[in-house]
């Protein structure tokens, strides 16, 4: 039987849509948002500044509505059920916030087993981001050999650094900097989750 | 029962002597690309694997508008290391059989069509055409030809570099491909007619065959009917 960890980016990733810019949309801030997770992806503004000002763009927003409508996202289902079955070894390494992606990481049976930017809730708002998930931490932490799969510039690292590096483009184009570093991409759910139970 | 294969396409290498600044994988004859000519005859294959390299981002576009669920095995070090690295990448984690083939080759439709009837492990080759080749050493038995040695100063055939091996013989190594397969010799011998793409002479020979329908000076059954296997 396989030792492999299996770390999973969640957004484009285990998501069949990404998860701001959709619920960006119905909030009318679609533009601004879109811009701000583009210039992330491609690499060129950090993750941590770009993350900061995504959240103050939502900062007006309850949590429990951030929370209700992230629920909402559609997920790549193969793969989510893939996760579930191997949920002793799949974890999910996101930037995103723990407060916000509570019901989707229910979904996917992830609670014990998630790394997320974390913040303090005051009054069903956002009162502060206290941390960051850094995914290089993350994967130095790490003693087993791990599998990861991601499609964003802030993915590069824990794909470089995996024994098998899945750059996964079936929701958005995979960022160069993954391609340069991946040892696989994949474009099709169904070949990524037929790939990945060789590997499980 | 179908065979447990996984298809190997290596197209991480740079074409140089082809002198057309792409890879040999993409250079298109009588309109179409090498890639898209292999991906046309394997629409029945399941699990296919494309390595690559130089121009990776353009082979995965050429070869995605043609057909998406491919998995594609990166080669990094392609400047370094040979085909056999390619190949050794891609049959990890794999079917019980690898069909490696390399990207700039053509081969005859009728001949794909008994590769992948082909349920056991074979080296394919066919008549020497390229200046330096890689020859194929053979022996008959029981009315069948099998290889038993790569040679670069003697043998009936010429490799092509298509060959159906176990997937586990392959997993390692960074060289020729042959040089995967010598340990395992002697392995059964197909003929094949096949084109290899690596200089503007092959590239010319390449489309004058495809625009006559694959046919050898109008007339090549005489190529097949030497072969005594199959």
């Amino acid at each position: 039987m396989s030792r492999y960890i299996f770390l999973f980016d969640l957004d484009s990733t285990v998501t069949r849509q990404e998860i701001l810019p959709t619920i960006s949309k119905e909030l009318g801030l679609y533009e601004k948002m879109s811009s701000l997770t583009e210039s992330a992806m491609r690499g060129e503004i950090p993750f941590k500044q770009s993350f900061l000002q995504r959240v103050d763009l939502l900062k007006d927003i309850s949590v429990s509505e951030v929370r209700r409508m992230i629920g909402e996202i559609a997920l790549n289902e193969r793969l989510a059920d893939f996760i579930r079955r191997n949920q002793d070894r799949c974890h999910i390494v996101t930037g995103n916030l723990d407060v916000w992606i509570e019901e989707l990481i229910k979904k996917l049976g992830m609670e014990r087993n998630t790394f997320s930017s974390k913040a303090i809730v005051r009054e069903d708002h956002i009162s502060d981001v206290f941390s960051i998930v850094d995914k290089n931490m993350v994967i130095s932490q790490m003693v087993l050999p791990f599998v990861a799969v991601g499609d964003g510039n802030n993915d590069a690292e824990m794909i470089e650094a995996a024994d098998v590096g899945i750059g996964y483009g079936g929701v958005r184009t995979i960022a160069p900097a993954v391609l340069a570093c991946a040892s696989h991409a994949v474009y099709d759910e169904e070949r990524l989750v037929d790939f990945l139970e060789r590997l499980a | 029962m179908a065979v447990s294969r996984t298809v190997i396409i290596s197209c991480a290498g740079m074409g140089n002597r082809l002198g057309l600044g792409t890879t040999k994988a993409l250079v298109e004859i009588d309109g179409k690309p090498l890639i898209v000519r292999h991906l046309e005859m394997l629409e029945e294959e399941r699990d296919i694997r494309v390595v690559v390299g130089y121009q990776a981002e353009r082979v995965i576009e050429v070869v995605r508008k043609y057909r998406n669920d491919i998995l594609f095995v990166f080669n990094h070090d392609y400047r370094t290391t040979g085909t056999g690295a390619s190949v050794a990448l891609a049959a990890k984690f794999a079917n019980e059989f690898i069909l490696s083939l390399d990207g700039d080759l053509l081969v005859h439709p009728d001949d794909m069509k008994r590769i992948l009837a082909c349920d056991h492990e074979f080296i394919g080759g066919g008549a020497p055409e390229t200046d330096e080749p890689w020859m194929l050493e053979t022996y008959e038995e029981g009315g069948k030809e099998f290889v038993s040695a790569f040679s670069r100063n003697s043998g009936t055939y010429e490799w092509n570099g298509i060959t159906q091996m176990k997937s586990q013989k392959m997993i390692s190594g960074t060289g020729h491909v042959f040089q995967l397969i010598e340990p395992y010799l002697p392995v059964a011998f197909m003929n094949l007619r096949t084109k290899e793409i690596d200089t503007v002479n092959d590239y010319e020979r390449a489309v004058r065959w495809v625009k006559n329908g694959f046919c050898q000076n109008g007339n090549d059954t005489d190529i097949v009917l030497r072969g005594k296997f199959m």
